[in-house]
């Protein structure tokens, strides 16, 4: 039975014997070549769903739309798995109210190309699961390139960095669409809409948008899973992966902590160690 | 005297109550002498001192920010600044990766006694301000 059967036919049975109340997988999308997310109540829909390279979506962001109805199955691929892991740390979904079909990930395609998240990917298992769906994959080697490109933009001066990231974020049209697709990101009021006081400014200049993705990258500080869905919303093209991923190792190398592997480990940034090293502190 | 057209930083302090404040009000009442290019902003804790905090001093025409709390150990909140400084170690290393000049922005410690240490930083922070000279890259230029 192929994967994609094996996934219809469980989550018929789960919707069946009504163990679960919904099924958010993938279905085909409106063209061919594209997916979109699938909501499934019943089990006859089930035939439905499909899993391949093109199920970019981090179906993680809609358990908390549907976290009044019950029971719900998700299917899982490694990053999806851990965002799940950063909600539950955060105690915005129940444990029991889920049951996740994990899927190995070989990384997703974005207009043909491997998703640029994909390609610095460690994780394309899931961490956390209640069945695998499939066997899981091997863990890919991480792309020279994207290393090299982080590592050359780090050499830079500090001006040039400033006039790179200045071009890229000056595009910015403050759409917020990375923030809507980020399975991570739920405040209620967000800080750009906050208007008492207001925040951030509105307008999309230079100022404000450096402001809006300094504070994005830090809110995601320690719960970002570079899981690209951010990066792949973007209508510019804006290139977030690198605010994510520089985020990402601070995080790691400082406070040795990698966000949403762990469930037993709270996000970094709520944590502290006395020993936290201060060299930049007078 | 400085000539008229030197550049005078301008300096967001942002000084918990607890300490810091009270280090700087002793490096007044000791009469110390410090550079008169900080404009004290007193909050409770330096965990209280959200990172945008900073970034909108930046952008409002600071030159630069300093931040400063307890030593660690010594916060009236017993924790507000440790867990402030893991959110300010994220925020200086992403804003050096960014191309913030380093020094644009201080963070340092310093207790109510240190009213000398305070009156020492400020002068180094203003020194280094002024080698940066004014800041460009934040500031937003009211149309
Ligand atoms: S910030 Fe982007 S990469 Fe990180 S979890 Fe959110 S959507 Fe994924
Ligand atoms: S999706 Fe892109 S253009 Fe829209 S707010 Fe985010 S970075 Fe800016």
């Amino acid at each position: 039975m192929s994967r994609s059967e094996k996934l219809r036919q469980r989550a018929k049975e789960l919707l069946a014997s009504k163990e679960v109340a919904m099924v958010i997988g993938y279905c085909a999308g409106s063209k061919p070549g594209l997916s979109q997310p699938a909501f499934i109540t019943r089990p006859e829909e089930a035939q439905r769903l499909i899993f391949d390279s093109t199920c970019s979506q981090n179906l993680a962001n809609y358990l908390l739309k549907v976290k009044n109805s019950g029971k719900v199955a998700v299917v899982a691929k490694g990053c999806d798995s851990r965002s799940i892991v950063v909600l539950l740390q955060e105690n915005q979904i129940q444990r029991e109210n889920l049951y996740i079909l994990g899927v190995g990930c070989d990384g997703v395609v974005q207009n043909g190309a491997k998703s640029v998240s994909c390609l610095a990917c460690q994780y394309p298992n899931p961490v956390i699961y209640d069945e695998m769906i499939g066997d899981e994959v091997e863990k890919p080697a991480p792309d020279p390139i994207v290393a090299k490109n982080d590592k050359e933009f780090e050499q830079l001066s500090s001006a040039e960095r400033w006039q790179v990231l200045s071009e890229d974020i000056s595009r910015c049209i403050r759409c917020y669409a990375c923030r809507q697709v980020c399975p991570n990101c739920y405040c209620p009021v967000c800080f750009v809409d906050a208007s008492m006081p207001q925040l951030v400014g509105r307008t999309h200049n230079l100022s404000d948008n450096m402001a809006f993705h300094i504070i994005r990258a830090l809110h995601m500080a320690g719960r970002c899973v570079e899981c690209g869905a951010c990066h792949r919303a973007c209508p510019m093209g804006i290139d977030l992966m690198r605010l994510n991923r520089r985020v990402a190792r601070i995080v790691r190398e400082r406070f040795d902590s990698v966000a949403g592997v762990d469930i037993n480990k709270p996000p970094a940034l709520t944590q502290f160690n006395p020993a936290d090293p201060q060299e930049f502190i007078k | 005297m400085p000539e008229g057209n030197e550049f005078e930083p301008k300096i967001v302090a942002f000084l918990c109550n607890w300490c810091s404040y009270a280090g700087a009000d002793l490096a007044g009442i000791s009469r110390m002498h410090y550079p008169p290019s900080i404009r004290v902003i007193r909050v409770p804790c330096s965990g209280r001192v959200d990172p945008f905090f900073i970034l909108q001093a930046l952008q409002q025409g600071a030159d630069g920010v300093l931040v400063s709390g307890c030593h660690p150990g010594d916060c009236h909140y017993l924790t507000g600044n440790y867990v402030a400084r893991r959110r300010f170690a994220v925020l200086n290393d992403l804003l050096e990766f960014c191309g913030i000049e380093p020094g644009r922005v201080t963070f340092a410690w310093v207790s109510a006694s240190e009213g000398e240490r305070f009156a020492q930083l400020v002068k180094e922070v203003t020194e280094k301000v002024k080698g940066l000279g004014p800041n460009q890259k934040l500031k937003k230029e009211l149309p």
